[in-house]
């Protein structure tokens, strides 16, 4: 690849970073997503813990699941409306007329969406402190891997939610707010896997995020299930990301094909 | 040169349970450098044959070149070199004029702002460049999706509809606007419409589509000729006149609306006098005019 064309890939995907920051910028919505429901979350979760009298590390290990649902949910969203904005505008037309990949998009989106995930991270780190004197500090480069398996997470729910909206059309928007609470749920939010029946069990293993919950986890003495759990989070997470991206290529031409994306510009 | 070449173009929708068929063996040759009509009533297909040109649907048969490229195989090549604008004017709502054109510049790797600002002066929207796309009139938020078209220089345009529901006077405007631009840049502009004035105003070539089929294509004259539709004759008259006593030589059709009849011919000199000495027989003529075949007429009579 030249410097040239190089250069307008990178422009080309810092479009839709721009798009989402603009949308962001001037809708109290997304400004509320980012800031409200992750606050108001780990305030519920850390009350009822106090309440409950428990030992440090518990209280650890449920605002950890806490701060994880937030940061995946907020992160996950930039990238599920990457589509989600040109389909409710109707303007989809536009933006698969242009000579964009559908990397560009999934890509540009999830850097914004990195960006969210980071403040409400930051937000909700200082939160856990000032509020119950909890710290969720690690060591820096952990914590870095942590967070980065979690926006790799974040990334596989958003393509998922826009392959299926070029599947199912409109009817599949309702994934957006829906797939991280199932995804967390059977990895684990305020428990260990392990107390999951075991065909869950099995299904929650092959999900990267179970391992990279586990890993944070590890920190205040909870066993993983696994001896290399954060290598086996990054793999699953690459894999996951490699065949999602090829079923978002193939939901993509069988968009074309049927129609779906001049249907969603009427 | 050729814009665009359609070879034997099949677009079948199907679902679980049904089937349909929206392009029917469509062979097109659109010239470049000029305004080319796609005419046709609603449903026709003119959509469907615009989006499969540009890139944005798969046919299901059949091949398509766009600018010399294969539309399945150079696709994102193709969409390098063209662009879109529709009748439905949606852009991202909560974006201004300016953030819109700056997004759209970015999806072509274009990063020079002047290219927005220049846009922007060129259609004459200075006054909203921060203005939100929800809040523009429907007039701006057309010319803003018109300078959207032409935001990565593009050689081919398609204009799908581009002046519905837009008020007279703006649509004149928008009409000038687009003839100027295709003239000051020498690209190829096609362009799907209802509004037969737009295409005889705007269009050198016309393809007419109905129910998915090319049913007629040329000059505007090549059309009219090609129905054998030079002329309308319209005579009102007192009374009716027996269906039978209408087969007059050279007449191609009679219409009739309460008591006016319209013949259309193929000469006005040579079948005027014969077709009112025949009407007088059966009934008193009161009003006589003339007028040569539009591109309504013609369109009147593809549609059917």
């Amino acid at each position: 690849m030249s410097s040239t064309s190089l250069r307008s890939e990178i422009i080309k995907t810092l479009g839709f970073t721009y798009r989402n920051f603009i949308i962001t910028k001037r809708n109290f919505f997304t400004i509320f997503e980012t800031l409200f429901w992750p606050v108001i979350g780990l305030i519920s979760v850390g009350l009822m813990s106090t309440y409950l009298d428990l030992k440090n590390e518990y209280f650890a290990f449920i605002l950890i699941g806490a701060v994880t649902l937030s940061i995946l949910q907020v992160s996950q969203l930039d990238v599920a409306y990457v589509l989600l904005f040109d389909v409710w505008s109707k303007s989809v037309r536009y933006t698969f007329v242009s000579p964009i990949s559908s990397w560009n998009m999934l890509l540009g989106s999830w850097l914004f969406g990195v960006f969210r995930g980071f403040i409400a991270f930051s937000i909700l780190f200082i939160a856990s402190n000032t509020l119950f004197g909890i710290d969720l500090l690690i060591p820096l480069h952990c914590l870095i891997l942590f967070l980065f398996g979690i926006f790799l997470s974040a990334k596989i729910i958003g393509m998922i939610t826009c392959s299926l909206l070029l599947i199912f059309g409109y009817r599949a928007e309702i994934f957006a707010w829906t797939l991280s609470a199932i995804f967390m749920l059977i990895c684990g939010i305020y428990y260990p896997v392990s107390m999951l029946p075991e065909s869950i069990r099995t299904l929650a293993y092959i999900i990267p995020l179970t391992h990279f919950l586990e890993y944070y986890r590890s920190f205040y003495g909870f066993e993983t299930s696994y001896p290399n759990t954060l290598q086996i989070g990054y793999l699953l997470s690459f894999f996951a990301i490699f065949s999602l991206f090829i079923f978002h290529l193939w939901a993509l031409e069988r968009a074309r094909k049927r129609g779906t994306i001049t249907q969603f510009s009427e | 040169m050729v814009a665009v070449r359609c070879e034997n173009l099949w677009m079948i929708y199907r679902s679980l349970f049904s089937e349909k068929v929206a392009i029917k063996d469509v062979n097109l040759k659109i010239p470049r450098g000029k305004i080319y009509g796609l005419l046709g009533p609603n449903g026709a297909g003119k959509t469907t044959l615009v989006s499969i040109m540009a890139t944005l649907l798969r046919q299901t048969k059949g091949k398509v070149e766009v600018l010399n490229l294969d539309n399945l195989i150079d696709s994102k090549e193709i969409r390098k070199r063209i662009n879109i604008a529709s009748g439905n004017p949606n852009l991202i709502w909560s974006l201004t004029v300016y953030e819109n054109l700056r997004y759209y510049a970015m999806l072509y790797g274009i990063y020079d702002r002047r290219i927005v600002e220049n846009l922007i002066k060129e259609f004459e929207l200075q006054e909203f460049r921060d203005v939100e796309f929800n809040k523009l009139s429907t007039g701006n938020k057309q010319k803003l999706i018109l300078a959207r078209a032409f935001v990565n220089n593009p050689e081919l345009v398609f204009l799908d509809e581009p002046t519905k529901g837009l008020d007279p006077p703006i649509a004149k405007r928008l009409r000038e606007k687009i003839s100027s631009m295709q003239r000051d840049l020498g690209i190829t502009v096609i362009l799907t419409t209802h509004y037969m004035g737009e295409a005889e105003m705007l269009c050198e070539r016309i393809a007419f589509i109905n129910r998915g089929e090319i049913v007629a294509e040329g000059t505007k004259n090549d059309l009219k000729r090609m129905l054998k539709m030079r002329d309308k004759i319209r005579i009102e008259v007192d009374s009716e006149i027996p269906q039978s006593k209408l087969n007059i030589e050279g007449v191609y059709m009679v219409e009739k609306d309460a008591n006016q009849y319209y013949f259309y011919v193929d000469s006005v000199e040579r079948r005027l006098w014969e077709i009112a000495k025949e009407v007088s027989k059966f009934a008193k003529i009161k009003n006589i005019a003339v007028r040569e075949v539009d591109l309504e007429d013609v369109f009147n009579e593809l549609a059917k």
